[in-house]
């Protein structure tokens, strides 16, 4: 039986303010509760959602914390008053004392360099998740969002990322790899990389990017400008035929500005180079650079199909 | 006696706040259970042991509401288990015990993938303040402090959050 979607909100926003240990509007609460009994059943549904997501997370083997060791020059989420990338070099080798998964997290319009002990490196774009492991400085994960890597070459013990489902075993050396809720996209730059190589053993050749949708055996390879690679780091974001809801999802990270779509335009497909900077500035610019529209809904900024 | 003064201004507030308080529980939908709640919210607070509480009134509220969580919770957890054993003994021979605990276990990890799935997909800033303030319990002025945001914003963020994750809820629980 679904909650009546007016409901559902007003519910939420209870959960929401009951869930400040300074709540003190019981009496108001109270008002609302009694003024229709499928206010009393929606809260419920919604405060043991609530409970049932925050138990669940921590099952996730990804989801381990990360020792609460958070850099202090991460800060601010809004990009407007924050320099146009804030990054940091992180040396790994003083952690190493405990075994063990760890995670290494930017914000939308933050990026981060991570440097191993032998050199690797890998960069973190906007909004992203990158889960090492000390026990194993060779095989990291990267949870969501995108990140450069350049990693040395060895036959031996080879650089792998899980990437959800999917494996990438490095040959070496440049490549850019891209993980949302949609799916992955791999980019070699120099080098190349095995994806899958236990199941479709694709190999990846520089100017070449192969995509994966989550959850599916298929993927695509096409050719990329090999200045495309990692572009994120110079402030650049290209799109080719892509759908507004990734274009408005990669936005919000790049920029640490919030873009949605407009749900009519949800399927709709565009191309485009853009500088990211000038946007974090004005989102408004993005309109005639894509040939969409673009209105700030009162929470995000909402690009949709003319 | 040191004991007794902390609890004692709970006491003297759940007297003098009875009849709101059972208000709130009929409000919540506790029916007629409404007086045997009201007499566990009391034991409970008989049996606290832990220093004087700053807001006795609104400490005595939101143990009331958190029972009737906890109520609606178990009863859900029950239908479940019943529903369960129902299915797996509709004909089928009790040794087969071992499978809806490691069913179970399966659709609890794909569970918290579509949780987190879900909440991803509101965007980084509202899948973090969610996963700070629920799972890390950091309260939510002090979450709009760290991130330099204004506590609406943090409250606007999480109100999408719990309305993403009812709405998944209620596609696990059609199954």
């Amino acid at each position: 039986m679904a909650l009546d979607e007016t409901i559902r909100e007003q519910a939420a926003l209870w959960a929401v303010r009951t869930g400040d240990p300074a709540f003190d509007d019981w009496e108001d609460f109270t008002v609302w509760l009694e003024a229709d009994p499928a206010h009393a059943r929606a809260y419920d549904q919604v405060t043991a959602a609530v409970l049932d997501a925050a138990e669940a997370l921590p099952r996730l083997p990804e989801a381990d914390n990360d020792d609460g060791v958070r850099p202090p020059a991460r800060r601010r989420w809004l990009g407007g008053a924050v320099a146009a990338a804030v990054t940091a070099v992180v040396a790994l080798g003083v952690w190493q004392a405990r075994a063990g998964p760890y995670s290494v997290e930017t914000a939308p319009g933050e990026t981060r360099m991570v440097e191993l002990d032998n050199g690797d490196r890998i960069e973190l774009a906007g909004g992203s998740r990158l889960v090492l492991d000390r026990g194993d400085p060779r095989s990291v994960s990267l949870a969501h969002g995108q990140a450069l890597f350049t990693v040395d070459h060895d036959a031996g013990a080879p650089f792998t990322v899980m990437v959800g489902e999917d494996t990438l075993v490095d040959i070496g050396t440049v490549f850019d790899v891209k993980h949302s809720p949609e799916g992955m996209a791999l980019a070699v730059s120099e080098g190349a990389v095995m994806f899958n190589p236990g199941r479709q053993n694709v190999r990846v050749s520089p100017g070449q990017r192969l995509t994966s949708a989550a959850g599916s055996d298929q993927y695509s390879l096409t050719e990329l400008a090999a200045g495309e690679v990692g572009e994120w780091r110079e402030g650049r974001l290209t799109f080719h035929d892509a759908p507004l809801s990734e274009i408005a999802a990669d936005l919000s990270r790049a920029t640490g500005v919030g873009f949605a779509v407009s749900p009519r335009s949800a399927g709709r497909r565009a191309s485009g180079s853009l500088m990211v900077e000038p946007l974090r500035r004005d989102p408004r610019a993005l309109g005639p650079l894509l040939g969409v529209t673009v209105r700030h809904n009162g929470a995000a900024w909402e690009i949709g199909a003319p | 006696m040191a004991d007794d003064s902390s609890s004692a201004g709970l006491e003297e507030a759940f007297f003098a706040n009875r009849e709101r308080l059972l208000r709130f529980l009929v409000a919540r939908g506790a029916g007629e259970a409404a007086e045997d709640l009201l007499q566990e919210i009391w034991l409970k607070i008989a049996a606290r042991n832990s220093g004087p509480v700053a807001a006795p009134l609104s400490y005595l509220f939101r143990t009331a509401d958190t029972l009737m969580i906890d109520r609606f919770r178990s009863l859900r957890q029950a239908e479940r288990r019943e529903r369960d054993w129902s299915d797996l003994n509709g004909g089928a021979s009790p040794g087969v015990s071992d499978a809806p605990s490691a069913e179970r276990h399966l659709i609890g990890r794909e569970q918290a993938r579509l949780v987190a799935q879900t909440l991803d997909a509101l965007g980084p800033r509202p899948a973090a303040i969610f996963r700070r303030h629920r799972v890390e319990g950091v309260p939510q002025r002090a979450l709009a402090e760290e991130l330099g945001v204004s506590l609406s914003t943090v409250e606007s963020d999480l109100r999408r959050a719990y309305a993403a994750l009812s709405a998944l809820k209620e596609r696990f629980d059609e199954v």
